[in-house]
């Protein structure tokens, strides 16, 4: 092993370097992919596994987080699930691989490993900087996953659903995403696990907006009680282009999930939603940065998380308004009910602000339920923990119902309370 | 149906008294008035009668149909029939109306052995109270209490009391905010609920409302304690000579 | 609005050189020689006359520090500081510790005059201050006088220099000192544990409540000089103490440290407040010069219901790194921090406290109002945390930045973390910039651009500068107009 620096490696760094090392002979690629894999492999060797001395991962410290990996092999077969919500097309990645025959119409979709295969991926093989570490590494291994090219002017009516599903082992996938100018439509990012043994997921979506176009795209993560997840989506938003995206976290171990966009075209809206349902033991990060490049822009980002048992939380928010960027308005806020005195969550709402005339603003709660709520409830015949219930759902329903979708709405709330079932 | 005996009471977090050895009875059928000026521990008698636990009960006790109630939870006493019309509706964003509304009236059948309503049966009950005070269905449909006007709270109120059938209905400064006509229907669908084996305790700081909803007795509650009883006239007489008479009498 | 593009234009034209105290003082003095080593340390604890304790402490604090980085995690950038290429001492020549103010040179007194601080307490009798205030005066390394102590040992209240302290109260000194601010705290606290030179004690006993205002003013005037002041307040229970600081620095083109350590230990019931005037020389409009401000400052309410709040308003320095805490150990205690920092020229702010909950029902509240003109950066960075076993742990933060013109930057950058199921924390942040609505109602109802925007300014800084002693409330807001003389008239 090509030991660059003289820092001793965890054994889940080790295992992640062996990993690659066997990995490597197998993967799609050709000689520029192979070439982008090795440097963020390399760059992972010198860097390691974040601790909480980087910022970035400040509360996330993944050198005491991350201890061991699964092995990299499935341990039973996975198939593709129903989707969603009825209707849509479904693109699976199916223990790390895509299987079957895929179309859509309207749509052009390529399997990730030809674009890998042909080269034209390899650019997109990238850290984002030295602390981007689910780049470096998804980079490094990934496998599976769909390129599509949403046509402009395309009205897609039924929802795309791009889902992983495994079964234990490593899964690193990667969706790249362009919508042609003024097209319109619904992704949902599905990751769920079929529950036996651990998985270790790595997802990358690469979203571009032209001009104009208008989409929704759902996170929804679901995966199973011993799973690591780590995805990331690199957002570019082109002129008067809109995005909603609604991110989802109601599983894993191990879960963070980063959200980083660019809002480069003048008129362009950006709208980020998080749902955080923590329960057990899991650790789930939710990190977010946002970069107003250009004048009139506006982003708005609402995060909610409820934290139940011996859950630890994280939110880290950054908005970013660049010299020029004048008349952004970008509001953020995030509110956690914390119900456990076992469980703890930790918040960091950055600004960074170069431009004068802005209206930025965000906001942070830590609350319980609230009482005068609650009292209302009871004083209506409500039994206290139904009470308390119907306040924790409407917490979160509440950013849900703002999609104005009806079918993916209701399949929305159906994920929360059965996850609220569970474990309120 | 309500006896009240030598009640004491104070704010649990800081140990103000506020209720201070108070007396009241109201009988089924009876439509009680309890006036008095600020500060007279109007609404905090409303809070302490359905179970508000901001409040200590430090000395006395509250008979319900003859029943001790101060142990048991808010929502235990309105399963038994108390319900509070708040003088402040609590807005709760995310908790439609129409759930609301239907937990609340099948978790209160359930406590009462009785069977839950059927969708049908509950759409129907919704739709004929709501007509009945001019409250439109694409209300229904908002968050419970979230963006309704003054009186529109103030109605959704009322509302919920025709739906739940209570035995025991206190009104805490249902007239504050309300125009004229919104007035006359809330007072409207009160006076409709009136029968012999209700109670109504109408708290008020005006005479106003009390021409629309007459009341069977008037209580004057001043410094924690009833210092006067009487019957509507007295109403008339306090808002024509004020509080200060009866104070300096009672002192 | 085309009103305020004139404003900002005016700004950038106009010199932000407006510093009014940037005169130096003649007057000779001794210093030890440049650099840090065992021996200047040694150098520094014998000129105080410092027992052998306090040596060694020094010492020990010295090694760690020698092992230890700078930190780089602030939004602050600076050339490298050589520590060697500094002087550690310097004192006006022949100073015995402080004296009586007869005894004192009247060159120096001169120079508190000329910075509006009287040190003749019958001057300050006869004077047009209204109230008294005590004051002692650092001068570089030393105290050169403090005073009303005997009024205030009347009353049962320790007010002197730390050096004093140290030699005529070793004991209460021993005990507090390093106990909120460890010496292995951080790279500055550390390297002022082993070279403080002076600074302020005050000891008020239990259930007295100190008769009047105490205040320390810091100057320094050498030039190449380090000025590394060390403060240990203490209240017994149910005392209370309002303790003022102000610091000034002459004009000079290169650059000057201030490294301080600040402890506050209240014990149950009592109360510490805490204000601070900070107008080091920030440098001039090239960013050239200032004094580099490197500052720990924490408080410990370390009994039941004790209560400690920090006023700031910081308009000078070229580089402020700055974080006034609370640790709300006792139950039941209040942490308090209210915040002015603005940022002119090439300053740059990175400011903030931490509120570390730890008791039950302990509660804090941060207002935080930063305003950035010119090519400045203003930082805010806090930290609120509850521990496990913080039940009802309270916090409400309010951070908002104005920013004036579009060559400066404004970062909010809180820490929010609860571990108790009970924890109550509120955090709102603004960045915007003024108005146009209201300065548009100002303008119209007649009043000129300039006093608009320093009205809007006013409004704007208004919750902060209430909890200043009114004595300073004043001179804080002539202060913010003067740092922003240029950008909002």
């Amino acid at each position: 092993m090509n030991m660059q620096t003289g820092m001793k490696l965890s054994v889940a760094e080790m295992a992640l370097c062996e990993a690659y090392d066997h990995a490597v002979g197998e993967l799609p690629g050709d000689a520029a992919v192979l070439t982008a894999r090795d440097g963020l492999i390399s760059e992972f060797k010198a860097g390691g596994l974040p601790t909480r001395r980087i910022e970035d991962w400040h509360y996330t410290d993944l050198k005491a987080l991350l201890r061991t990996l699964p092995d990299r092999a499935p341990v039973a077969s996975a198939a593709r699930v129903e989707p969603l919500v009825e209707g849509s097309t479904v693109l699976s990645v199916e223990n790390g691989l895509v299987a079957g025959d895929f179309s859509l119409p309207g749509v052009e979709v390529r399997a990730l490993a030809e674009t890998l295969a042909d080269g034209s991926a390899a650019a997109g093989l990238s850290a984002r900087n030295r602390d981007d570490l689910i780049g470096k590494i998804n980079g490094a291994f990934v496998r599976g996953g769909f390129a599509l090219d949403v046509p402009a002017g395309a009205a897609l009516e039924k929802p795309i659903e791009l889902q992983t599903v495994q079964n234990g082992g490593q899964t690193h996938a990667r969706f790249p995403v362009a919508f042609g100018a003024g097209s319109t439509a619904t992704v949902i990012e599905r990751h769920l696990a079929l529950g036996e043994g651990a998985a270790f997921v790595t997802t990358l979506s690469d979203v571009t907006l032209d001009d104009n176009a208008d989409v929704t795209w759902i996170i929804l993560q679901a995966q199973g009680v011993t799973d690591t997840h780590f995805g990331q989506v690199r957002i570019r938003l082109g002129a008067g282009s809109k995005l909603r995206l609604y991110v989802v976290n109601a599983g894993g171990k191990l879960v963070r999930q980063e959200v980083h966009v660019e809002v480069a075209g003048e008129e362009a809206d950006f709208i980020l939603r998080g749902i955080n349902l923590l329960g057990g033991d899991t650790h789930n990060d939710l990190t977010f940065t946002a970069a107003h490049n250009v004048p009139h822009t506006t982003s708005s980002e609402i995060i909610r998380n409820v934290v139940f048992d011996r859950a630890h939380g994280v939110f880290q928010g950054q908005i970013c308004v660049a010299q020029d960027a004048q008349k952004t308005d970008a509001k953020m806020s995030c509110n956690t009910l914390l119900l456990s005195d076992d469980a703890d969550f930790s918040a960091k709402p950055e600004l960074e602000i170069f431009a004068d005339d802005v209206q930025c603003g965000h906001g942070a709660t830590v609350i319980d339920i609230d009482h005068t709520q609650l009292f209302y409830l009871m004083a209506r015949g409500i039994p206290e923990n139904r009470a308390r219930a119907m306040l924790v759902n409407a917490f979160v329903a509440e950013i849900v119902e703002e999609l104005e979708d009806e079918p993916l709405v209701e399949a929305l709330e159906a994920v929360i309370d059965r996850w609220l079932e569970k474990h309120a | 149906m309500l006896e009240i005996k030598n009640l004491h009471a104070r704010i649990a977090e800081d140990g103000t008294e506020i209720i201070r050895g108070l007396n009241l009875t109201v009988k089924a059928g009876e439509v009680a008035a309890i006036m008095g000026p600020n500060g007279s521990g109007k609404s905090t008698l409303s809070y302490i009668l359905s179970g508000r636990e901001d409040y200590e009960v430090t000395e006395g006790e509250i008979l319900y149909n003859g029943e001790s109630i101060l142990e048991l939870d808010p929502s235990e006493r309105a399963a038994k029939g108390i319900f509070l019309a708040f003088q402040y509706p609590v807005e709760i964003p995310g908790v439609a109306t129409m759930q609301f509304l239907k937990v609340a009236m099948n978790e209160q059948r359930k406590a009462r052995g009785e069977d839950e309503l059927t969708t049908p049966e509950f759409m129907r009950r919704v739709k004929e109270a709501a007509a009945e005070l001019k409250i439109e269905q694409s209300m229904l449909r908002r968050p419970l209490n979230v963006g309704f006007s003054g009186g529109e709270k103030k109605r959704a109120e009322i509302l919920q009391m025709s739906l739940l059938e209570p035995k025991l209905c206190i009104l805490d400064e249902t007239d504050s905010g309300l125009d004229i006509d919104a007035l006359k229907i809330v007072a409207d669908g009160v006076n409709a609920l009136r029968s012999p084996d209700r109670a109504i305790v109408v708290i008020t700081h005006y005479q106003r409302l009390l021409d629309y909803i007459v009341p069977d007795a008037v209580h004057v509650l001043y410094k924690g304690q009833v210092i006067k009883s009487g019957d509507k006239t007295l109403a008339h007489d306090l808002e024509a000579n004020g509080y200060a008479d009866i104070i300096g009498d009672a002192a | 609005m085309p009103a305020v593009q004139e404003t900002i234009d005016q700004v950038r034209q106009i010199d932000v050189d407006q510093y009014k105290y940037g005169f130096e003082t003649n007057i000779e003095m001794e210093k030890a020689p440049k650099g840090l080593s065992e021996d200047i340390i040694r150098f520094i604890s014998d000129k105080k006359n410092e027992p052998e304790w306090m040596l060694e402490w020094r010492l020990d604090a010295y090694r760690r520090w020698l092992t230890m980085e700078e930190p780089g995690w602030a939004r602050v950038d600076y050339p490298k500081i050589d520590f060697n290429d500094l002087y550690y001492y310097a004192a006006p020549k022949n100073h015995v510790g402080p004296q009586s103010i007869d005894d004192v040179d009247p060159e120096l007194l001169r120079t508190y005059e000329k910075l509006g601080i009287p040190l003749r307490e019958q001057e300050i009798l006869a004077g047009v201050q209204t109230s008294k205030i005590a004051v002692d005066a650092v001068f570089d390394s030393v105290s050169v006088v403090t005073t009303f102590k005997e009024e205030l040992k009347k009353a049962g209240v320790i007010f002197m220099s730390i050096s004093e302290a140290i030699r005529e109260y070793p004991d209460l000194v021993k005990k507090y000192l390093g106990t909120v601010v460890p010496t292995t705290d951080n790279y500055y606290a550390t390297l002022n544990s082993a070279v403080f030179t002076d600074g302020s004690f005050v000891y008020v006993p239990k259930g007295v409540r100190c008769p009047m205002e105490l205040s320390t003013y810091f100057r320094i005037n050498e030039k190449g000089t380090g000025q590394f002041e060390r403060t240990l307040i203490i209240a017994e229970d149910s005392a209370y103490v309002s303790y003022l600081e102000g610091c000034t620095a002459p004009q000079r083109d290169e650059n000057q440290l201030h490294a301080a350590v600040v402890e506050l230990i209240a014990l149950d019931d009592a109360e510490i407040k805490y204000s601070t005037v900070q107008n080091w020389y920030p440098g001039d409009k090239e960013g050239k010069g200032g004094v580099y401000n490197f500052v720990t400052k924490r408080g410990d309410c370390r009994g039941r219901n004790s209560k400690i709040s920090w006023t700031q308003v910081e308009t000078g320095s070229a580089i402020t790194w700055k974080y006034p805490s609370c640790i709300l150990r006792g139950d039941g205690s209040q942490g308090e921090f209210y915040s002015i920092a603005v940022s002119n020229g090439h300053q740059q702010i990175d400011s903030g406290t931490k509120m570390i909950h730890l008791g039950k029902n302990t509660s804090s509240r941060i207002i935080s109002k930063g305003i950035s003109a010119g090519f400045s950066s203003n930082t805010y960075r806090g930290q609120v945390s509850a521990h496990r076993k913080a039940e009802n742990a309270r916090n409400f933060t309010q951070c908002d930045s104005l920013l004036i013109g579009d060559k400066c930057g404004a970062h909010t950058v809180p820490y929010i973390e609860a571990k108790n199921a009970t924890a109550h924390f509120e955090h709102e942040a603004t960045t915007s910039k003024i108005s146009e609505d209201q300065l548009f109602y100002c303008l119209q109802r007649g009043i000129p651009e300039e006093a608009a925007i320093a009205l809007i300014v006013n409004g704007f800084v208004k919750e902060v500068i209430q909890e200043l002693p009114m004595e300073f409330a004043v001179e804080a807001q002539k202060l913010i107009g003067i740092s922003l003389e240029g950008s909002v008239g």
